[in-house]
């Protein structure tokens, strides 16, 4: 056996352990030098990513496979189903939101190197920013409720710090203490949810719950909560308003993580409906007459409901605004939007023995939209952040003209908004096509409402173009310079990574979207391979 | 499958389809823009321009200055024109030309883009015109970029219901629809006519549709009454005020691929029928009377959805125009996809046929 | 493992195919006839004339920044036509914490009672 396998075995504690050590020593490297410490935080991703992608391709080897990882030595005491130890497991699911936390870590570590820079407390700022790190792989990887609820605080309690980071402007706290309240509010409902099973079920374990999940009314008042508490993390609409305050003012390399721990809380409601209650969605709630609705039609079209008003309000809110990052925030709970629209598209089909079909499909849609919505976002926020390092405004009330002195940081935000408009050839067009074509079979408002959603984006940010781009030379901004390498580089992995997905996107979807979805729909597979490993 | 020969061979069609469509797109594009002229002229009491009109434009405006102004961005601004360009020419490779298959296919099997694909392509001369208003850092342009962006998101609901409604009725099985496969591919669409999956109340839908469609073509083309973007009279051009030279010649050709683009899209939607079939023609002579029925269903179009509805009125303000869209006829394109929901309930529940079936077309 | 025609592939979606490859092909061609139709334009112009002043019907050209539009006053069209629905939206974003929470409990309710009584 060599160290490689060995490496493997352990990934899942490693990967959320690595950061979490070097967390706690950065404070101690930065008592040497600071460029060691930026160095150390940047192996430390970098060692994490690996780790991620050896894990990463130990799962896509084998089809359906599923890599459990239980802490403290031998198999857990079993007592009438009683699951002590707690578990990691990695599935397709997993894997595919670690990827995308991974891909912002280390586009977030390159970002801070020159963007921080000028700041003063940066030993804490890095601590928390791999706290933050650490508590978002934990979230994904996790296979514990109450493990899952202790990562959401950890990520939580250190993102609000971040938030507020730039004390000296008074709105960042402001920022942080909505944030703080909204996340806790949210965190402490899913406590309480995960307490209504525990005292049902005695277990913790997501793969023993979901083999016994009765689906009593306890069982749905848990569902109720437990969806509802991560709707608010994940910003749906009508709950989405701490987030413009949150993307808005925090720093542009925590906004990035931010956008990672959002679609984490998004990744645990995905969790909680398909495998937790998966194998009880086709109950039939209540006859009337000759149809019969069941808990997955009435979940799907409630959700769909949520996901119409998300796309809609996100989007004509974004065309209001004139702060960029607000506005970007706007516009990312619109692309929430199109995830949950996708979800609850395919919740109301999945299950139906004619028309799964369409369900597979926008259920592709909505996972590959994670991916792509996570890139395209946090593209713009690095964009965004780009320009107020150069000219420290944030309004496009006072910018314009910068594409002469910016030429490079013009090309990322092209790209940027081309890829989240989903104008073709970049990502954002693959998945949203997926969306549009399959939801249009459950009824065709949904792709329509979606397609105009999607142009009312293009031109929000062809203001945004407009308005700090382009126009006349301004004189205040003639001695702006572009950004540093670190912050370019950062920007250019994005990039890259977008245009590689836009150019190939039935690669991507086959090889990594493909074995998600297939662990989302297939919760006995889930069930089982766990249950069977402890 | 994929055989390095057949990829070869695929390359190579569509680079001499591109380059094709390419010379046939500007050339019959200017010529339908020199009867349109006269034809209007016509209707206002003048004798007007020759039809070759056009050409001599663009031939002229080659000869003239190519002005950048110092206010606008060099790249965006020169850039701006060829996108637009561009991506006008690669809609026409994904529409059934003349009768044909669209060229962006392997014989029709392996198809290569649908029609969100050509939804979202037609926004990219928009696009490259607001782009390149916005880059002359001109206020008139300014004004005039932001409102064709509003006009194009103004028409986009109506056009994006017209688009879905069409291929959900081809596609779905539950509204009475056909359950073709692919229905959002030209091939499908063009194959089984949509006329023919409605019964009575479809079919006042699709009319319905169709009134839309014939209105959003002027918007999508900005002409009379929903140029504002351009309004001469009030902000001189607007977005192409600051544009002289070779680049205002690209968007000139721009529209006319465009005038092309949206009429080919009409007639692959809604009137897809040959008239080889009813002569019973095969080889070249069909070829050629195919082809020159799809000129003549082109120049229909464009005589109804622009001639006639710019010489008969006035511009309307960029206000009016985005509720003109988002109100009323969006509310008339709602109506026409609620018609064609319960026609196949209709149809499903109380036994009525399909239109087709009664004239005994199918 | 993955091969060079796993790139090549088309997106297919059971309604519709997407091909960036192909499109690239085309949009290439399409831009070198562009260019050529564009290079027999005429290419020279006098720079730092009068020429390549904005032109504001003969108006004496503002400051700089005054001949920037803001973005504020983008999609003035659009905003107008639809003031009804911005009024009730920025009601509804009040900016106060507590009305956050109760958005919470609002839907909490509501999906409960969907759930819940249904």
């Amino acid at each position: 056996m060599n160290i490689i396998d060995d490496i493997i075995l352990h990934s899942p504690a490693l990967i959320v352990a690595i950061p979490l050590l070097g967390a706690f020593l950065t404070p101690l490297v930065s008592k040497i030098n600071d460029k060691l410490r930026n160095i150390f935080v940047i192996f430390i991703v970098l060692f994490t990513s690996a780790i991620v992608l050896l894990l990463a391709n130990d799962i896509y080897l084998v089809c359906g496979k599923i890599h459990t990882y239980v802490f403290g030595g031998n198999a857990p005491i079993t007592e009438g189903g009683f699951a002590i130890r707690i578990l990691f497991e990695v599935d397709g699911l997993n894997i595919f939101m670690a990827l995308i936390a991974t891909i912002l870590a280390i586009a977030g570590v390159i970002y801070s190197w020159a963007f921080m820079k000028e700041n003063t407390g940066l030993d804490k700022y890095y601590t928390l920013y791999l706290l933050m790190i650490a508590g978002m792989y934990g979230m994904i990887l996790t296979g514990d409720m109450f493990n899952f609820f202790v990562f959401l605080e950890i990520t939580s309690i250190a993102s609000c710090a971040l938030i507020a980071f730039w004390t000296n402007k008074g709105k960042a706290i402001d920022a942080g203490f909505k944030y703080i309240v909204v996340s806790a509010t949210g965190a402490l409902f899913v406590l309480f949810a995960i307490a209504i099973l525990y005292g049902q079920y005695n277990a913790l374990n997501m793969a023993v719950l979901a083999s016994k999940i009765q689906f009593s009314f306890l069982d749905k008042i848990a569902l109720v909560i437990l969806i509802s508490g991560l709707a608010m993390k994940a910003g749906i609409v009508p709950m989405h308003m701490w987030l413009p305050d949150a993307y808005g003012r925090a720093p542009a390399s925590v906004t990035l993580i931010l956008v990672g721990v959002t679609q984490a809380s998004l990744y645990g409601a995905l969790r909680m409906i398909f495998t937790l209650y998966g194998g009880k969605l086709t109950t039939t709630m209540n006859q009337i007459g000759d149809v019969s609705i069941d808990l997955n039609l009435v979940l799907g079209i409630f959700i769909v409901g949520l996901a119409l008003l998300t796309i809609f309000i996100g989007v004509l809110m974004a065309l209001k605004e004139n702060n960029f990052k607000r506005m970007i925030a706007f516009a990312a709970v619109a692309e929430i939007g199109y995830m949950i629209l996708a979800i609850g598209a395919a919740l109301t089909t999945v299950f139906s023995t004619n028309d799964a079909g369409t369900g597979m499909m926008a259920l592709k849609g909505g996972v590959f939209h994670i991916l792509n919505d996570a890139l395209d976002v946090g593209l713009l926020f690095l964009v965004a952040g780009a320009i107020y390092y150069a000219t420290k405004e944030t309004s496009l009330n006072q910018l314009g003209g910068l594409a002469r002195n910016m030429k490079y940081t013009t090309i990322f935000f092209l790209i940027g908004l081309l890829a989240v408009s989903g104008m073709p050839p970049m990502n954002g067009f693959a998945s949203k096509l997926i969306i549009y074509e399959s939801t249009y079979q459950v009824n065709p408002i949904l792709s329509i409402i979606a397609i105009l959603c999607s142009i009312l984006l293009l031109a929000v940010f062809v203001k945004v173009f407009h308005s700090a781009f382009l126009g006349p030379k301004l004189p205040k901004f003639d001695n702006v310079k572009e950004v540093p390498k670190s912050m370019l580089l950062a920007m250019g992995i994005i990039a890259t990574i977008i245009i590689f997905i836009g150019l190939f996107p039935d690669m991507v979807v086959n090889y990594i979207v493909q074995p998600a979805v297939n662990a989302l729909t297939n919760n006995s597979n889930y069930i089982s391979n766990v249950i069977g490993g402890i | 499958m994929l055989e390095l020969e057949q990829i070869i061979r695929t390359v190579m069609i569509i680079i001499l389809s591109t380059v094709a469509l390419a010379f046939f797109g500007i050339f019959f594009g200017l010529i339908y823009k020199g009867i349109d002229r006269k034809i209007s002229a016509h209707m206002q009491g003048r004798i007007g321009p020759p039809l070759r009109q056009p050409f001599r434009d663009v031939g002229k405006l080659f000869t003239k200055e190519n002005i950048i102004p110092e206010n606008a961005v060099p790249w965006v601004f020169n850039l701006a024109p060829l996108i637009g360009l561009v991506g006008t020419i690669s809609i026409l490779l994904y529409l059934p030309i003349g009768g044909f298959q669209p060229l962006a296919s392997v014989e029709g099997e392996i198809i290569f883009g649908d029609l969100i694909l050509i939804l979202y392509l037609l926004m990219i001369p928009s696009l490259a015109l607001v782009i390149g208003g916005f880059a002359s850092g001109s206020p008139y342009a300014t004004v005039g970029a932001q409102r064709e962006m509003a006009t194009m998101i103004a028409y986009e609901f109506p056009l994006a219901i017209i688009i879905i409604t069409v291929a959900w009725k081809l596609g779905s099985f539950a509204a009475g629809g056909l359950g073709v496969e692919n229905a959002f591919t030209l091939t499908a669409i063009t194959a089984n006519p949509i006329w023919n999956a409605v019964g009575p109340l479809g079919l006042i839908g699709l009319i319905l549709l169709l009134i839309v469609l014939i209105v959003v073509t002027p918007a999508e083309l900005s002409k009379i009454p929903f140029d504002a973007p351009e309004a001469e009279t009030e902000i001189g051009g607007g977005l192409l005020v600051e544009y002289s030279g070779r680049n205002l010649a690209m968007f000139y050709l721009t529209d006319a691929v465009k005038t092309v683009v949206m009429a080919s899209i009409i007639v692959a939607l809604f009137f897809p029928y040959n008239l080889s079939p009813l002569f019973g023609l095969e080889s070249y002579p069909a070829y050629i009377i195919d082809f020159t029925f799809f000129l003549i269903k082109i120049l229909i179009i464009i005589i109804f959805s622009v001639t006639l509805i710019r010489v008969a009125v006035a511009r309307l303000k960029i206000d009016q125009i985005v509720y003109t869209y988002w109100v009323p006829l969006t509310l008339i394109a709602l109506v026409g996809l609620i018609c064609i929901m319960w026609d196949g309930t209709m149809m499903e529940s109380y036994g009525w046929p399909k239109i087709a079936e009664l004239l005994g077309f199918i | 493992m993955i091969e060079i025609q796993d790139f090549l592939r088309t997106l297919a979606t059971n309604s519709g195919f997407w091909n960036p490859l192909i499109w690239g092909i085309i949009i290439f061609i399409a831009l070198l006839i562009a260019y050529i139709i564009r290079g027999r334009g005429k290419k020279e112009y006098k720079k730092q004339t009068e020429q390549t002043k904005v032109f504001l019907s003969g108006n004496p050209e503002l400051e700089k920044e005054e001949m920037h539009v803001k973005a504020s006053n983008v999609y003035w069209g659009f905003m107008e036509s639809f003031k009804w629905l911005y009024n009730g939206l920025e009601k509804m974003h009040t900016g106060n914490v507590s009305d956050y929470i109760l958005w919470f409990v609002i839907i909490l309710g509501i999906f409960f009672i969907i759930l819940g009584v249904i």
